[in-house]
């Protein structure tokens, strides 16, 4: 009789401790994810800062070329102080879509000019946006990723358990316009 | 998202796969080691006393020595971000490291005809990621993009580690049966006491030894095919062009191996094997055959 009062309360510990480390592991795991997120944020951040901090060398190289631009120039600045100042990620996000469209007419136009198309200057910061404008994109699609395994977390069982008793929600993943989601094409 | 969900099923999967293939590598050298024990007629945990030192001996020594040796072995230099085709080289892997979420891995290239890459380091902190000077010039930046990103994914899913762990394996596993070959040939064991019973066994453990290297080197294999084929799926995932790779794929196929540099043991390493062109489906393959990789990729 004692002998099977021992195993009981044995059994009993042993559940308590495996649920305690499946708790453990699930409460690391939202954090875990949460932090991917923030950190995923902080990425699309840095990289659309130094994308606007390229732009004043851009148009100083093509303001001797393009004199007679004055509205494809300005809409380019105009995106760029929107980048600047934008306070949420959906803000600066959109700001970043306006000035990706002004850069594409920018180096379209660009095109009429052979004396611009073959400054070295320029060309290597052709090179230097596009990258940056690649890179702005995955960590779009980082940002992206790091909400839907985060959502998944806790939205399904076990996680959708604690996620509720910790105040956890769902978040929002990125708007992407679906040009962004075309690969860039670069001949090289 | 469909498509997403799809391709997380693959890599979930595929890493299944794996799990369970270690684990019976695991046994196998655990059997191999009280295998060698029986015949020698010691107790087992006598066997475990000099088998598992020897063993975590030759692999710790193995895996340390790993990274220099491929780098070694390939001859690879630092990319040079002054070169134009270089730095673009260097684009591409900053781009897949942020699709990733990864640390920026140091990027080699290695002077050679051939379209090939592959990616070493045993933590993505310290990834190096190495691609031909024939890929920087043959890929156009779609499909040089999804031959990052598949390297990409083998730092992501630690298959480097993986890799060198069973390679290892596989080598201690060699040196055991080797070891214990030689002692029976000089006489030592204590098969001359047994009667009947034990002397079936005796044999069974014998051939057992004999078969143990050649399991595992397939095992070994059939790893190095998994993951593979999930580095193809998660790459996918990372571009979201499962296009851009088969078609860097096609261009391997057609364009004829030449001067292969390198040490044969990492031919896993590569996106395609540098030593031969797999067509057939083989159990003696590192790599699946490049027809199935890239119907797969085109059925994403």
């Amino acid at each position: 009789m004692e002998l099977l009062l021992w195993a009981i309360i044995l059994l009993v510990v042993l559940i308590v401790v495996i649920l305690l480390l499946v708790f453990w592991g699930i409460y690391n795991r939202i954090i875990r994810s949460e932090n991917r997120i923030d950190n995923a944020w902080a990425q699309i951040d840095v990289q659309l800062k130094r994308r606007a901090d390229l732009i004043p060398n851009l148009m100083e190289s093509v303001k001797g070329y393009m004199k007679h631009e004055r509205g494809t120039l300005e809409s380019v600045t105009n995106a760029r102080a929107a980048i600047m100042s934008a306070k949420s990620p959906q803000e600066a996000n959109n700001a970043n879509n306006m000035l990706t469209g002004a850069l594409k007419t920018l180096f379209a136009v660009a095109e009429s000019y052979p004396d611009l198309k073959a400054n070295q200057n320029f060309l290597q910061l052709q090179d230097e946006l596009t990258h940056t404008e690649d890179k702005i994109s995955f960590a779009r699609q980082h940002f992206n990723d790091s909400v839907l395994s985060y959502n998944n977390t806790i939205e399904t069982f076990p996680g959708n358990f604690f996620a509720h008793r910790m105040g956890k929600k769902a978040r929002e993943m990125l708007q992407i316009p679906e040009a962004s989601r075309e690969v860039p094409k670069v001949a090289f | 998202m469909d498509k997403q969900m799809l391709l997380e099923d693959h890599i979930r999967k595929n890493k299944l796969d794996t799990v369970l293939i270690c684990m019976f590598m695991v046994v196998l050298l655990f059997s191999v080691i009280f295998a060698i024990g029986y015949i020698l007629g010691l107790p087992p945990i006598f066997a475990m006393a000099i088998g598992l030192p020897i063993s975590l001996l030759y692999l710790g020594v193995t895996y340390s020595f790993s990274v220099q040796s491929v780098i070694a072995a390939s001859g690879a230099r630092p990319a040079n971000p002054q070169v134009r085709e270089e730095k673009l080289l260097i684009n591409k892997v900053e781009e897949m490291s942020i699709a990733a979420g990864l640390p920026m891995p140091t990027v080699y290239v290695q002077d050679s005809h051939d379209i090939n890459a592959f990616a070493t380091g045993k933590k993505p902190e310290k990834a190096i990621i190495c691609a031909t000077t024939g890929a920087i010039q043959k890929l156009n930046s779609e499909e040089l993009e999804g031959v990052i990103g598949h390297e990409m994914s083998h730092i992501q899913n630690r298959d480097i580690l993986v890799a060198t762990v069973t390679v290892a394996v596989v080598g201690t596993i060699a040196l055991l049966a080797e070891i214990a070959i030689r002692s029976l040939f000089f006489g030592g064991g204590r098969g001359n006491k047994r009667d009947n019973g034990g002397a079936i066994i005796l044999i069974i453990a014998l051939v057992f030894i004999i078969l143990a290297p050649i399991f595992s080197r397939l095992t070994y294999l059939a790893i190095s095919r998994r993951r593979e084929y999930l580095a193809d799926a998660n790459g996918a995932y990372l571009t979201r062009n499962p296009e851009g790779l088969a078609l860097a794929l096609e261009k391997i196929k057609n364009d004829l191996p030449d001067d292969p540099k390198g040490s044969k043991t990492v031919a896993s390493l590569y996106i395609a094997n540098p030593f031969k062109r797999e067509i057939r489906n083989s159990i003696w393959s590192t790599h699946p055959p490049l027809d199935e990789r890239i119907r797969r990729l085109r059925s994403m």
